[in-house]
C-alpha cells in the first residue's frame, strides 16, 4: 500500500521532466494566458481564437523576421492561482510576449512574473492597479474606464439632459470600477443620480430591482455591465412598464444584446468605441468577417478585439524594429502613437497605459439599424 | 508508527530537493499543494475526525488571507505578526459560526456551512467596511521576514508553505494521540455514548471547528504572501467545494489519503492545462468513477478510525 | 402597493420555477438521502436541448404550436431518460457506499454536464426566439402582468397537483412514500425499491426539464454555468419547505421566489444573497427539518 505513496511522486517527477521546455529555433513564441475554463470561459476562448487566427494570418504572409509564429496557450480559469501558474510555464516555454487574460486577478498575479523574465504582456484587464507597479513588460489594451467614463457623464447630462440617472453595474472588476468612474464625472458636472445599484450577473430575474427603480420614476438607466445581462435587463425594464431611457457601456454592445431586447433593442443608447462598420479603416471589419468565417461564431465580446489589437501591436513592433529583443520591443511600444487597431488608434503612455480612444454615443433604430447621435469633438 | 515514519521521512525529502529538478511553474504548484494540503488537512479535523459536513471551510482560508492582507497594507503591520491575530481571528469566528448551527444534522450542517461561505463572499464583493477592496480585492502585500531573511523568492516561500505543512501535520498527528482525538472519535462513532462517558458535547464540536478554522487561516496568510493578492473568487463556495472533495476522495480522517486527495484533485488538472477545453469535462467523470472504485476515498483511514457515516450501510 | 403587488407577482413566477426544480432534489433526498448536486445542471442541459429541439422543428416549418408541443415533449422524454441513466452510472454504484462519496459524484456529474455543454454548444449564451409564445401584456390598476407569466404559473400549479395526486392517490406514490420512510421495511412489503429510485429520477428530472425550459421560455438566455444559480436557489427552497416533503418543496419555491424579490426590492439589493442565506440559516436553526418537514427521531 505504501508503496503507492512513493509510486506517484515518481510519476508525477516523471510528468515534471517530460513537460521541460523544447525550444525551436526559427521561431517566435506567443503565449495566450485565458480563462480556457470557468465562468469566463467564453471570453478566454475568444482571446485564443482570435489569436491564433491573426497568428494564422501573419504565417501565411511568411511570419515575421523570417521566422513562424508559434501560439502556446496557457488556461489560467480566471483565478490568481492559474495566472501565477501559467505565467511561469509560459516564461518557461520561451514564449517573448503574452497575450491576455482576461481579468483582472490572474493578470495581476502573472505580472511580476512576467516583468522579471522579461516576457511583455498584454490584457485588457481594467484594475488600475496593473500599470501602477511600474513594470515595463505590461500594457493595457482596453481603454482606460475614466475616458468613457467622462464622455458617458457628458452625454447623459449634458447633451440628453437628463435629470433622475440610475447607475447600475455588476460585481465584476471591470463593471463597478465603470459604474464608480462614471458616476464620479456625474457629480463633478452636477448630474443627478438617484440610484446607484448592483446586479448579479447571469441572475436573469431582474424583476426586483426594476420594479424598486420604477417607483424613483428615473428618466434614464445606465448600465455599466456586460450584454448578457444588458439585454435581459432592457427587455424586463420594457416588460414592466418602465419608461426611461436605456443606456449601455461598452460591453453591451454585441449582437446578442438584441437577440436577448428583441423589440425593447429600439431606443436603446450605446457608448463605445467607434463602431467597426463606420470606422475609417477596414480592419476591424475584416477581422470580424475572418472570425465567424473561422469559426462560425462572432467574439464573445469587444474584449477580443482589445487583445487582438494588443497582439497586432506586439508583432508591429517586431516587424519594425527587426529584433525580438523585448527590452526594444517595449521602448518602442511605449512611444507607439496612432497605429491603427481595430478598437480605434493605439497609443501607448510611458506605464504602459493605453491612451484614451475618442468615444461614440449610438442610438438603435428600426431593428439593429445605428446611428451616431454624439461624438466627442 | 516507526514505517510510516520512514515514509514521512522520504516524502518531504523528495519535498526538499523537488524544486531544484522541476521548472519554476511546478514549484508554484507545489507551494499551492502543501497550502492546500493544509486546508484540507484542517478541513478533514471538522469533517472527518469530528464527522460535521462542513462544505464552507474556504471562509476560514479566506480570513486568514484577508486579515494578513488588511493589516499588512493598511496598518503596515509585517506579515509575521499578522500570522497569529489571523489564527485567533479565524479560530474566534469558527466559533461564532458554528455555536448555533452545531446541533443540526448532517447535511442541515453542510447547508448552513455553504450559506456562511456565500455571506463572507459577498461581504468581500461588496467591500465590507470599506476594507475588503470589493471585486478587485487587495493587492500589494508584503512578504514576511523570519531571522532576518526576506521570504519573497519563489523557492523560499515554497519552504515556507512546506514548513507550514510539517507543522500541521504535526499537530493534526497530536490531535489523534491525544484526549482531544478521542473525544472527536467518540463523539463521531456514537454523540449518546460520548456523552454518557462525560464528553461536552458541544465544546468539542465548537473546538473542532475552531481548530479547523485557525489551522486553515494559517495556510490563507501564506497564500496571501504567495501571490501578494487577494480576491473574493479564490475563496468563493467553488473552492470549498474543491476541499471537501480533496478529503473525501483522498480518504477522510488519514493524513496520506488528503495529501493524496490533493495531489489528484490540484496537481493532476495542472497535467492537462494545453487541452484546456474538455479538461473538467473528463475531470467530472473522473470524480464519479473514483468514488464507485474506491468509495471510502483513495487511501482510507484505517479501520477502527473510520467515522460512522463512513463504515454504516444505509 | 402597486410596486408591492408588481414584486409578489414576478415573485410568483420564478418562484413556480424553483418550485418545480426544488420538486426534484426533494423527492431523491427523500428517498436517498442523497443532496442530487447535478440536478441543476440537468435543468440548464433541458433548456440546451429544447432550444436545439425548438430550431429543428422551426427547420422543418412547423408551426409555433407544433413547435412548441414538440420542444416539450422530446425534451422532457430525454432529460428524464437522462435522470435515469444519471442514477444508474453515478449513483446506483454508490447505494451502499458512504453518503458523502456519493455526494462527490454528484458534484463530480455536475462538473461534467457543466462542461459537456459548453463542449457541444460553445461558451457564448444561446437565446431563445423571442416569438415562441404569443406574449400579451395586461396592465391591472398599475400592476403588469404577461401572459408568459400566467403560462408558467398555471403550468406549475397543474404539473404540481398532478404530483401531489400521483403520490398521494396512488399504488406507486404510496410506495415512494413507502420508501421514503423506511428503505428497509418498504423492501419487506414487497415494494421494488430500485423501481422507485427509477421512477423519482424520471419524475424529478421530468419537472426539472420543464422548469428549465420555462427559464429558457420566460428570460431567453441559456449559458452553460446556469444550472447552479437555479440549482442552488431550488435546494434552498427545498430546505425551507422541508427537504423529503414533496408539498414542502412547492410552498419553499413559493416562498423564496417572493422573499428574493422582496429583499431586493426593499432591503437590499447588493446584500440580497447573503440575506437569503442567512434567512436560511435562522430558519434551520429555528425548525431544522423546515417549514412542513416532519421531525424525524434520532435514531439510537
Amino acid at each position: 500500500m505504501k508503496l503507492k505513496n512513493l509510486l506517484w511522486v515518481v510519476v508525477s517527477l516523471i510528468f515534471v521532466l517530460s513537460f521541460s521546455s523544447s525550444y525551436a529555433a526559427g521561431v517566435i513564441k506567443i503565449g495566450v494566458q485565458a480563462p480556457i475554463t470557468g465562468p469566463f470561459a467564453n471570453e478566454g476562448q475568444g482571446i485564443d481564437n482570435a489569436v491564433k487566427m491573426l497568428v494564422e494570418q501573419q504565417n501565411a504572409k511568411g511570419g515575421l523576421l523570417g521566422k513562424k509564429l508559434e501560439v502556446v496557450t496557457c488556461d489560467d480559469e480566471g483565478t490568481a492561482v492559474g495566472g501565477a501558474i501559467c505565467a511561469r510555464k509560459l516564461v518557461n516555454d520561451g514564449v517573448i510576449a503574452v497575450i491576455g487574460t482576461y481579468s483582472s486577478t490572474p493578470a495581476e498575479s502573472a505580472e511580476p512574473i512576467y516583468a522579471r523574465a522579461g516576457v511583455l504582456q498584454t490584457s485588457d484587464a481594467t484594475a488600475d492597479s496593473l500599470t501602477k507597479h511600474g513594470y515595463w513588460t505590461f500594457f493595457r489594451n482596453s481603454c482606460p474606464n475614466s475616458a468613457e467614463a467622462t464622455f458617458t457623464a457628458d452625454f447623459l447630462v449634458k447633451k440628453m439632459h437628463f435629470k433622475r440617472i440610475v447607475v447600475l453595474s455588476d460585481y465584476s472588476t471591470y463593471s463597478s470600477d465603470l459604474a464608480d468612474a462614471t458616476v464620479a464625472a456625474l457629480k463633478k458636472i452636477g448630474g443627478n443620480v438617484i440610484y446607484k445599484g448592483k446586479i448579479q450577473a447571469g441572475s436573469q430575474n431582474f424583476t426586483p430591482i426594476l420594479t424598486k427603480i420604477k417607483a424613483m420614476n428615473p428618466d434614464v438607466i445606465y448600465f455599466s455591465g456586460y450584454y448578457t445581462d444588458g439585454g435581459l435587463i432592457r427587455a424586463q425594464q420594457v416588460a414592466l412598464g418602465i419608461k426611461a431611457a436605456f443606456v449601455g457601456g461598452d460591453s453591451n454592445d454585441n449582437p446578442e444584446f438584441f437577440k436577448l431586447a428583441g423589440k425593447s433593442a429600439n431606443g436603446v443608447y450605446m457608448i463605445n468605441v467607434p463602431r467597426p462598420d463606420i470606422l475609417p479603416y477596414p480592419l476591424a471589419k475584416e477581422f470580424l468577417r475572418d472570425y465567424q468565417a473561422k469559426y462560425h461564431m462572432m467574439p464573445p465580446s469587444i474584449w477580443t478585439l482589445f487583445n487582438a489589437d494588443g497582439l497586432r501591436a506586439i508583432m508591429y513592433a517586431i516587424e519594425k524594429t527587426k529584433t525580438t529583443d523585448t527590452k526594444k520591443l517595449a521602448a518602442f511600444l511605449h512611444n507607439l502613437k496612432n497605429f491603427p487597431g481595430i478598437t480605434g488608434p493605439i497609443t501607448f503612455t510611458k506605464d504602459g497605459e493605453r491612451a484614451g480612444s475618442r468615444f461614440m454615443a449610438y442610438e438603435i433604430y428600426n431593428n439593429n439599424q445605428y446611428k451616431v447621435v454624439y461624438k466627442e469633438d | 508508527m516507526r514505517k510510516n515514519l520512514v515514509w514521512y521521512i522520504l516524502f518531504f525529502t523528495i519535498a526538499v530537493i523537488y524544486p531544484h529538478f522541476v521548472d519554476p511553474s511546478w514549484v508554484d504548484i507545489g507551494t499551492t499543494f502543501a497550502l492546500y494540503s493544509v486546508v484540507a488537512l484542517s478541513q478533514d479535523i471538522v469533517l472527518g475526525k469530528a464527522g460535521m459536513f462542513d462544505m464552507g471551510h474556504a471562509t476560514f482560508f479566506g480570513i486568514g488571507a484577508y486579515t494578513a492582507a488588511i493589516l499588512n497594507t493598511v496598518y503596515n503591520i509585517p506579515i509575521i505578526y499578522t500570522i497569529p491575530i489571523a489564527i485567533a481571528l479565524s479560530a474566534l469566528f469558527g466559533i461564532i459560526i458554528s455555536w448555533p448551527i452545531i446541533h443540526l444534522r448532517g447535511d442541515y450542517l453542510l447547508v448552513a456551512t455553504i450559506g456562511f461561505n456565500i455571506i463572507f463572499y459577498q461581504a468581500l464583493q461588496n467591500n465590507l467596511f470599506g476594507l475588503t477592496g470589493g471585486p478587485n480585492g487587495i493587492f500589494g502585500i508584503g512578504a514576511p521576514v523570519i531571522f532576518g531573511i526576506n521570504i519573497s523568492s519563489q523557492r523560499a516561500i515554497y519552504y515556507f508553505a512546506w514548513f507550514i505543512l510539517l507543522i500541521t501535520m504535526l499537530i493534526i498527528y497530536n490531535i489523534d494521540k491525544s484526549k482531544l482525538g478521542r473525544a472527536f472519535h467518540y463523539l463521531r462513532e456514537s454523540e449518546i455514548a460520548a456523552e454518557s462517558f462525560g464528553v461536552n458535547k458541544r465544546f468539542y464540536k465548537v473546538l473542532a471547528f475552531a481548530l479547523g478554522a485557525g489551522v486553515a487561516s494559517l495556510a490563507g496568510v501564506i497564500f496571501a504572501v504567495q501571490y501578494a493578492a487577494v480576491s473574493p473568487e479564490t475563496f468563493n463556495f467553488t473552492q470549498s467545494v474543491l476541499f471537501f472533495t480533496i478529503v473525501i476522495v483522498g480518504g477522510p480522517s488519514s493524513i496520506p489519503g488528503i495529501l493524496l486527495g490533493t495531489f489528484v484533485m490540484f496537481v493532476v488538472p495542472q497535467f492537462f492545462r494545453e487541452f484546456a477545453t474538455a479538461r473538467y469535462f473528463v475531470f467530472g467523470i473522473a470524480m464519479i468513477l473514483t468514488m464507485i472504485l474506491r468509495p471510502q476515498g483513495i487511501w482510507p483511514a484505517k479501520f477502527g478510525k473510520l467515522p460512522k457515516y463512513l463504515t454504516k450501510e444505509s | 402597493m402597486e410596486i408591492f403587488l408588481q414584486q409578489i407577482v414576478n415573485g410568483l413566477a420564478i418562484g413556480s420555477i424553483y418550485a418545480l426544480v426544488a420538486i426534484g432534489y426533494t423527492m431523491v433526498y427523500g428517498v436517498m438521502k442523497l443532496i442530487n448536486f447535478a440536478h441543476g445542471d440537468l435543468v440548464a442541459l433541458a433548456a440546451y436541448v429544447g432550444l436545439t429541439v425548438l430550431m429543428q422543428a422551426f427547420g422543418m416549418h412547423l408551426s409555433n404550436l407544433w413547435a412548441v408541443i414538440l420542444m416539450f415533449t422530446v425534451t422532457a422524454m430525454f432529460i428524464s431518460l437522462f435522470g435515469i441513466i444519471l442514477e444508474r452510472l453515478a449513483y446506483r454504484p454508490l447505494r451502499k457506499a458512504p453518503r458523502l462519496s456519493a455526494v462527490v459524484s454528484a458534484l463530480g456529474a455536475s462538473l461534467a454536464i457543466e462542461n459537456g455543454i459548453m463542449l457541444i454548444w460553445g461558451p457564448n449564451i444561446k437565446v431563445f426566439p423571442s416569438n415562441i409564445f404569443p406574449s400579451t401584456r395586461w396592465h391591472i390598476s398599475g400592476v403588469v402582468i404577461n401572459s408568459t407569466q400566467i403560462a408558467i404559473l398555471l403550468l406549475s400549479i397543474i404539473l404540481m397537483i398532478a404530483l401531489y395526486i400521483f403520490i398521494n392517490r396512488t399504488k406507486i406514490g404510496t410506495a415512494i412514500r413507502a420508501s421514503a420512510i423506511d428503505q428497509d421495511a418498504a423492501k419487506l412489503m414487497g415494494i421494488n425499491v430500485n423501481g422507485i429510485i427509477i421512477a423519482i429520477f424520471a419524475l424529478g428530472s421530468f419537472l426539472g426539464s420543464i422548469g428549465g425550459l420555462f427559464i429558457g421560455i420566460y428570460y431567453r438566455e441559456l449559458y452553460f454555468q446556469m444550472g447552479w444559480i437555479y440549482g442552488l436557489n431550488a435546494f434552498i427552497a427545498a430546505i425551507i419547505g422541508g427537504i423529503g416533503n414533496i408539498p414542502g418543496a412547492m410552498l419553499g419555491g413559493m416562498l423564496l421566489g417572493i422573499f428574493n424579490v422582496l429583499i431586493a426590492g426593499y432591503v437590499s439589493n447588493t446584500w440580497s444573497e447573503a440575506l437569503t442565506f442567512a434567512l436560511l440559516i435562522i430558519i434551520l436553526i429555528i425548525k431544522p427539518t423546515g417549514i412542513l418537514g416532519e421531525r424525524v427521531a434520532e435514531k439510537v
